[in-house]
């Protein structure tokens, strides 16, 4: 997208991400043409979708789309949504042994409102496939856990291959890559809204006659809040240069650096944010199950490290 | 010349040069060695034009964007060709002659410090004056045809090699702070100045003590305005927090690269190795946007200290892996290798103190980027 261009998506997001969640979110994007923007830009749809998203804590169907998209399935609002691997994991939902499908994932809350959903499996030789799976021949849990707003359900069952339409060979590994940079941005966008919560309070409370954030404990905290958030914005960025090889470590940086910041602002925060009376601890909950998503945090570092001790080799340099 | 183009002239220009540019002992060297390399690395880049590309035309340069010069230092030091911090010193003192020297000073003088001719130092800190820069108390005061300097200056790098400093005085009445402060260009070998190096604990003279005893520097000596030199510090340390970072972290990839290919198999834990690439991988996504935002000519300031916070906490992650992972080699190694992690480990601790404090990097963040007002 040209600057003016994406200024003006940028704002209309933004909007429409401050005023409304699940299913009304989805339908103010497809007004702002989003699912567009995502077959032609996916670099702006994502990165300014998911941050807005993180910062306003609110939810969408958007990853559905996402990971679809990367599928090559349709891109289309109504298209059926995609199951996300269980809670850590990066392998697929599904495994096909002898004539089943066992399905074992998360789904977003849309996952209720259409009658199939995507899982995808492993076809050996490091092949992936899809089956469209009813949603009748699964059992689908709301999740209330840590954070029962974000809507999540577990999904699970035991169905004969031959329940729904193969959806053919697809890329599982560009999927996951493009949708850890998705949750990237949302949790970046979370780290920054916490900051601006701890940045406000600092300069609102008054303790000992002056306001806590003339205090060089509390600047400190921010200042590396501030430093931990623009680290993960910067890897995050320059993931996109190429995702198979950076999505994965921008992804639990930015989940790392994230909770860095949110222990920061919550200590500025102090006894308020630790009630339900300030809109701190939403983000908190986001955070911590964010990072779980796609790939558990500490678990993708891990990988990175043992690739790199395995071969003997850095990842490319970021060329000027 | 294109960015492009100048990678691939420069690599393949650095791979038919390799004899003529390799350092001619092992391990770290002596101060002195590797300032003789570094001299020797810039005449043979100068003369052969890479060294003046991204330097404007008034000073000896040939014109040509910031990055051409921000990828020969990446390239030198991914090479270990030059030592990076001695390096990139060119890289804030240079832009301080552009805007500030009389334009026929820096036509003279920049050339000698490009080619490697010349080393040049820059007089800052004092005794009393470390983290508190604007309390800087030697005095320079007007004489005939130009300025009379006394007092001390301290940590001042490479001073008893160099030929010329860029030196903060203060000009005002004690009280005045950061608005009586004065910069000059001044001679090392102008009589009255005496310098006492100081070793490190990585056992390199690498900084000094010096001693400025009615130092006369003439009025042509002067950078920009008299009470001005406050505005000169500021505007060169976005540079100190820029290019030459970009630098340290091409030297600190080549470091973690023949970490993980030196340390012994079960030394290194998968999670560290991860966390520490993931960071340095984000301080170079960091850096180079920075570059490109001076490319595209734009003014760098206060959000410089998030770089410099950043590769701070790299470079000790990487040398805490070191320094455990290679701890036979750190500890007991008394060759020239082992010489170079054990100083390098070493060095790595001042990484958070110089060069503006991790504290005061905090502080400028806290001011001047999260806008959280006045500190007391």
């Amino acid at each position: 997208m040209e600057t003016t261009e994406l200024a003006l998506f940028t704002r209309g997001v933004r909007d429409a991400a401050a005023s409304a969640t699940g299913a009304e979110l989805d339908a103010a994007l497809g007004d702002l043409g989003w699912h567009d923007a995502l077959a032609a830009d996916d670099r702006a749809a994502v990165s300014v979708l998911f941050e807005c998203q993180g910062a306003a804590n609110v939810t969408s169907s958007a990853l559905d789309r996402v990971l679809g998209g990367a599928l090559g399935l349709a891109a289309d609002p109504r298209s059926a949504p995609v199951v996300l691997p269980a809670l850590g994991e990066v392998a697929p939902p599904g495994a096909v042994s002898g004539g089943h499908l066992l399905v074992r994932g998360l789904a977003l809350g849309a996952v209720t409102s259409h009658p199939h959903a995507v899982v995808v499996a492993p076809a050996g030789n490091g092949d992936y496939e899809a089956v469209a799976v009813p949603l009748s021949a699964l059992t689908v849990r709301a999740v209330d856990g840590l954070d029962p707003e974000l809507g999540l359900h577990e999904v699970s069952g035991d169905v004969q291959t031959a329940a729904g339409p193969s959806l053919g060979r697809l890329d599982w590994e560009g999927a996951v890559a493009l949708g850890q940079l998705a949750l990237g941005y949302e949790l970046l966008g979370a780290g920054r809204t916490m900051l601006e919560l701890a940045r406000q309070h600092a300069l609102d409370r008054v303790q000992f006659g002056r306001p806590i954030g003339s205090f060089q404990a509390v600047r400190h905290r921010l200042a590396e809040s501030l430093v931990a958030l623009e680290a993960a914005a910067a890897l995050l960025d320059a993931a996109w240069e190429d995702p198979a090889t950076y999505a994965a470590m921008a992804k639990s940086f930015t989940g790392r650096q994230v909770r860095v910041a949110a222990r920061h602002c919550q200590q500025v925060l102090a006894g308020i944010g630790f009630t339900t009376e300030h809109p701190f601890h939403r983000f908190l909950r986001r955070t911590i199950v964010l990072d779980q998503l796609l790939g558990a945090g500490t678990a993708l570092t891990r990988r990175l490290g043992a690739d790199v001790l395995a071969t003997g080799s850095l990842p490319p340099a970021f060329a000027l | 010349m294109e960015l492009d183009d100048y990678k691939i002239a420069v690599d393949a220009w650095l791979d038919a040069e390799a004899d003529a540019l390799a350092p001619e002992y092992e391990g770290i060297g002596t101060l002195g060695q590797q300032l003789s390399q570094l001299n020797k690395v810039r005449r043979l880049t100068y003369d052969a034009d890479w060294a003046r590309l991204g330097w404007p035309e008034r000073v000896g340069g040939l014109g040509g964007s910031n990055l051409l010069r921000a990828y020969l230092g990446e390239a030198l030091t991914a090479r270990d060709l030059v030592e990076a911090g001695l390096y990139s010193m060119p890289e804030f003192l240079v832009p301080t002659m552009l805007g500030h020297a009389p334009p026929a000073l820096a036509a003279e003088m920049v050339p000698r410090v490009l080619r490697g001719d010349e080393t040049w130092c820059q007089g800052f800190s004092e005794p009393g004056t470390g983290s508190n820069l604007a309390a800087l108390t030697c005095r320079a005061t007007p004489t005939d045809g130009g300025w009379e300097v006394s007092g001390q200056k301290v940590w001042t790098s490479l001073a008893q090699f160099a030929q010329r400093c860029v030196l903060l005085t203060r000009t005002g009445p004690p009280e005045s702070a950061h608005r009586g402060i004065t910069a000059f260009f001044v001679d090392m070998d102008s009589p009255g100045i005496s310098v006492r190096p100081i070793e490190t604990m990585h056992g390199v003279e690498e900084f000094c003590e010096v001693f400025f005893d009615g130092v006369v520097v003439p009025e042509d000596r002067l950078l920009g305005e008299v009470d001005h030199g406050w505005s000169i510090a500021m505007d060169l340390l976005p540079y100190e927090r820029s290019t030459a970072l970009w630098q340290r972290a091409a030297y600190l990839q080549r470091r973690l690269d023949q970490l993980v290919r030196a340390a012994p198999a079960g030394r290194l834990d998968e999670f560290d190795v991860g966390a520490v690439t993931e960071l340095l991988w984000a301080f170079r996504a960091r850096s180079r946007a920075t570059q490109h935002r001076l490319a595209a000519g734009e003014h760098l300031g206060a959000e410089t200290s998030v770089d410099k916070v950043l590769i701070a906490s790299a470079e000790q992650a990487i040398f805490d892996l070191v320094a455990d992972a290679l701890a036979r080699d750190v500890v007991l190694g008394d060759d020239a290798a082992s010489g170079l992690w054990r100083a390098e480990y070493m060095y790595a601790q001042a990484a958070t103190i110089y060069g503006g404090s991790a504290e005061i990097q905090r502080n400028v963040i806290a001011r001047r980027v999260l806008e959280l007002g006045d500190d007391r």
